[in-house]
């Protein structure tokens, strides 16, 4: 801690959050604001001499709320950096800590938060966890029964420099405890709140053991746990070393603790599976050792930086396996517990290692970001075919790429297009293309995908980020599902054009998924609602044109819902399923005629005419090979 | 800068196109015949080169795609096997190095999105990828080339966390010479950790 502040390179601004970033790999703009301390730093020397005096006390958060602090206060004395804040919720406005500051000045009531904007070339995400809250499970009387704590009151307890000094009291009688049971996986590992492994509560819990026990040989204390987890270098040897030490080990998950009312002592009724039957026992206190969970504020962080959440709601990465730290945005890398529960030993090779992704970048001269821009035919814009430029463009626009300039058609700013295609997808000229992504590649994909027995087929678009992610998940977990999808990416549900749409239903496609990101998680700050909204438009069209319900379906898919993909896929294939293969034909060929309708002008954009032609070849291949093979 | 997708499209050159269906070990080969693929994909149009390969990512695999690219002169290339998130980088960077323009690389995805989703359905699974190696190859026929886009780099970081994973980046990066903000909510850094008691595995003090 304190080398971070000594260090001259680091530029630690506490009491500060980020409020948006904007820009991109090596060029990010962030705001931070950095809240009133209404204390100047550069005056405080840390002597306290306000707090001395504050009239106010609240309970302090970083004491887990058991011991108070004022109104002007440091969260602990070693505080890094030493200057102390004033907590207006609680200040009364008395200003004796001004009086008491006396000539140093150092207390500025007139301080407002300030805002301040920071070029960045890279980002490291270390937002850490939060602390499940156990007094929702009422079995287990926290916040009712004084003598139950959770895991983080203990932390505090039993510490030299927490509120006791070290002297670990039960809070009912101040007495120092003999018999503890500690409760592992409490909110952890159970479907009613986290379904996931807290990670290092196991091991907390037997080093707690451990130091009581050496601190008071004669207490007794028993550690009720499903499994067992020391997984790393040296823990089952520390697991070993407890055993030896006499504290105790019951396989089972209590189910109830009650209390005495007068000796506040403690009743934990569990099963022990090794005895094969329901135990009672009594202990002066209890530690439950409270899952971790994502930070109170960890949505809110998500779409700030545009990054992804995995099921639990912890930040995912790119890749678990192949690009673990990296946050699937290029320059944001995430670090520690933020990305799920981690130890110590493994939240700091993670700050390395982000610092070295980052590193990678912030050494580099330039960065190569890949060209999937937006493109304008000039001659094609309604600016030069009609005198007027109708802007859609510009609004499409997450990031104000696009520009008119007077009378002129519109152009696109390379430098600040992301290539969300949204522009390209909302051109009622057809004038913008998208690199990479055109609509004659697209168009000769749907036709290849759609080149044998469309009617069965799926044709599934999906967004890179998210719901292409999806489905690699759906398979990664072997999450089985209809074998009749035919997935086609495109960067974002912004590109997924109309047409497209209205060209596989005109092939007689049996079913289509139009899906992205959650509004959220879009990779491309807006693109998605670009995307949502013309498929709402869409949806409502076929519905008036009486389409059975579900063979056209608008699904937002998280690249971490392989469930949700394989199940959307599985739900279209019984729609069709339940069709005849005469009600499905006769369907198909009754929204043919207005599919080609509203396709009249498709083979007019650059490339188009030509890809059909193509494709028209490319069928009649597809099929002889399938055939011959 | 990069070409421009236009009306004549300039792909005026002949085109010879290079498909490399991979067995990924057991992965994809354990579903479905990747031999059969390649028989498929000999009939699709432009194709003058198909050919299945134990694992196209490694090193022999992408060695066999770069001696084909000079061999048969292809111009385009489409590696069926597992998703773009996995390889998309290394076999565009194998055709880069011999000297083909690596957007005109496309990927089909038989693994993770195909033979891993649907291993009841084996006959499905083989129609799907064959399908899938079809639609790359079209969008072969209308890639361009392009030129990555060099944008210029602030050297300055940004951690955003003062705990014990956020510090120790700023550390390393600072170390290295990196300005660095690091941004902490509360009034002090340190995080869970310095709230902690000795803390396991070599049970010191925390902060
Ligand atoms: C009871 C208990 C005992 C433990 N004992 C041990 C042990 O003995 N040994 C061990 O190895 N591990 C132990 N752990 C685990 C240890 O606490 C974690 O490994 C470690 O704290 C993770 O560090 P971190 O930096 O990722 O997150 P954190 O410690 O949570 O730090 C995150 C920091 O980011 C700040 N922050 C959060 N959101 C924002 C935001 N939006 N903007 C700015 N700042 C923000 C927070 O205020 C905090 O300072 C224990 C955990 C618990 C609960
Ligand atoms: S002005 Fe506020 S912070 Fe200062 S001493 Fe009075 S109550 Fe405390
Ligand atoms: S949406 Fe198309 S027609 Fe309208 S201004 Fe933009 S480029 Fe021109
Ligand atoms: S809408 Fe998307 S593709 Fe078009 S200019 Fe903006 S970022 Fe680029």
């Amino acid at each position: 801690m304190v080398d971070a502040a000594r260090q001259p390179k680091i530029d630690v601004r506490t009491y500060t959050e980020v409020e948006s970033v904007e820009g991109f790999v090596g060029n990010f703009k962030v705001t931070l604001r950095e809240k009133a301390k209404h204390v100047l730093a550069d005056r405080c020397n840390g002597c306290g001499d306000c707090a001395r005096v504050c009239p106010i006390e609240v309970p302090n958060y970083y004491e887990m709320n058991l011991a108070p602090r004022k109104a002007v206060y440091i969260p602990m004395s070693q505080s890094v950096p030493l200057v102390y804040t004033v907590d207006l919720d609680a200040c009364i406005h008395c200003y004796k800590c001004v009086e008491a500051c006396g000539p140093l000045k150092a207390i500025d009531f007139s301080q407002e938060d300030k805002y301040v904007q920071e070029d960045i070339g890279a980002i490291v995400v270390a937002t850490g966890f939060g602390h499940f809250d156990p007094s929702v499970m009422e079995e287990y009387g926290y916040g009712r029964f004084p003598n139950v704590i959770t895991s983080m009151e203990m932390e505090r307890l039993n510490n030299s420099a927490g509120l006791t000094a070290g002297n670990l009291i039960r809070p009912s009688d101040r007495k120092n405890p003999q018999k503890l049971a500690f409760i592992n996986c409490v909110g952890s590992r159970d479907k009613r709140y986290n379904p996931g492994c807290s990670n290092f509560c196991c091991m907390y819990s037997i080093k707690n053991a451990v130091l009581l026990k050496q601190m008071y040989p004669n207490v007794d204390i028993t550690i009720y746990y499903m499994d067992i987890r020391t997984p790393s270098k040296g823990y089952e040897e520390f697991y070993d070393r407890a055993r030896e030490m006499g504290i105790h080990f019951v396989q089972g998950r209590p189910s109830l603790i009650t209390e005495d009312e007068e000796t506040h002592n403690l009743f934990v009724h569990s099963e022990d599976i090794s005895l094969g039957r329901v135990i009672e026992k009594e202990y002066d206190m209890v530690m439950l050792n409270q899952a971790a969970v994502p930070q109170p504020d960890q949505n809110h962080m998500s779409s700030v930086l545009n990054v992804v959440q995995s099921p639990g709601g912890w930040f995912m990465e790119y890749h678990p396996k192949l690009r673990p730290i990296d946050s699937p945005t290029d320059g944001i890398f995430f670090a520690g517990a933020c990305q799920g529960p981690k130890d110590i030993p493994a939240s700091v090779a993670a700050g390395s290692a982000a610092a070295s992704r980052a590193s990678r970048i912030l050494h580099s001269e330039k960065w190569e970001i890949e060209p999937i821009v937006a493109v304008v035919w000039p001659d094609r814009c309604s600016a030069t075919t009609k005198g007027r430029a109708c802007g859609l463009c510009v609004k499409a626009c997450p990031y104000g790429a696009v520009v008119i300039d007077g009378d002129k058609a519109a152009e696109i700013i390379t430098a600040k297009c992301h290539g969300c295609g949204g522009c390209v997808a909302e051109c009622p000229e057809d004038a913008i293309t998208q690199m990479h992504y055109t609509d004659a590649q697209i168009l000769s994909q749907i036709r290849a995908l759609l080149a044998d027995k469309p009617e069965e087929k799926i044709l599934a678009f999906r967004c890179q980020w998210c719901s292409y992610g999806g489905a690699d998940l759906a398979g990664t977990s072997h999450f089985e599902y209809t074998a009749n999808e035919r997935g086609l990416r495109v960067m974002c549900s912004a590109r997924m054009d109309s047409d497209f749409i209205y060209e596989a239903y005109r092939l007689g496609a049996g079913a289509v998924l139009y899906s992205g990101c959650h509004p959220q998680d879009c990779h491309y700050i807006t693109g998605q609602k670009v995307g949502a909204k013309r498929a709402d438009r869409l949806k409502k069209m076929f519905e008036r044109m009486n389409m059975t319900d579900g063979r056209f379906r608008v699904e937002w898919i998280s690249a971490a819902e392989g469930d949700k993909y394989a199940r959307v896929l599985n739900e279209m294939q019984m729609t069709l399923d339940n069709m005849s293969p005469e009600e499905l034909r006769d369907e198909i060929e009754r929204l043919k005629p207005d599919m080609e309708k509203r396709l009249k002008r498709f083979p007019g954009v650059p490339g188009v005419s030509e890809a059909m032609d193509y494709s028209d070849t490319l069928v009649d291949a597809i099929l002889k090979a399938k055939e011959t093979s | 800068m990069s070409d421009l997708p236009n009306e004549t499209n300039n792909n005026e050159e002949e085109l010879r196109i290079g498909v490399y269906i991979c067995h990924c070990g057991s992965n994809i080969a354990g579903v479905i015949d990747p031999e059969e693929v390649v028989k498929f994909a000999e009939g699709l149009p432009d194709v003058v080169r198909a050919t299945d390969t134990l694992y196209a990512c490694a090193d022999s695999g992408q060695r066999l795609i770069k001696e084909d690219i000079e061999k048969f002169k292809l111009n385009r290339v489409v590696v069926s096997a597992c998703s773009v998130r996995m390889h998309e980088p290394t076999f565009r960077g194998a055709v880069a190095e011999a000297g083909l323009n690596p957007f005109l690389m496309e990927m089909a995805n038989i693994r993770e999105q195909c033979t891993w989703a649907h291993g009841h359905d084996r006959e499905g699974a083989l129609q799907k990828s064959m399908d899938l190696t079809a639609a790359a190859v079209a969008k072969t026929r209308f890639l361009t080339t392009l030129d990555m886009i060099d944008v210029p780099v602030t050297k300055k970081a940004l951690v955003i966390g003062g705990g014990v994973a956020g510090i120790t980046a700023s550390l390393d990066l600072a170390e290295q010479g990196i300005e660095t903000i690091l941004v902490e909510k509360e009034p002090t850094i340190g995080g869970v950790m310095s709230q902690l008691n000795k803390t396991f595995p070599t049970m010191d003090c925390s902060i």
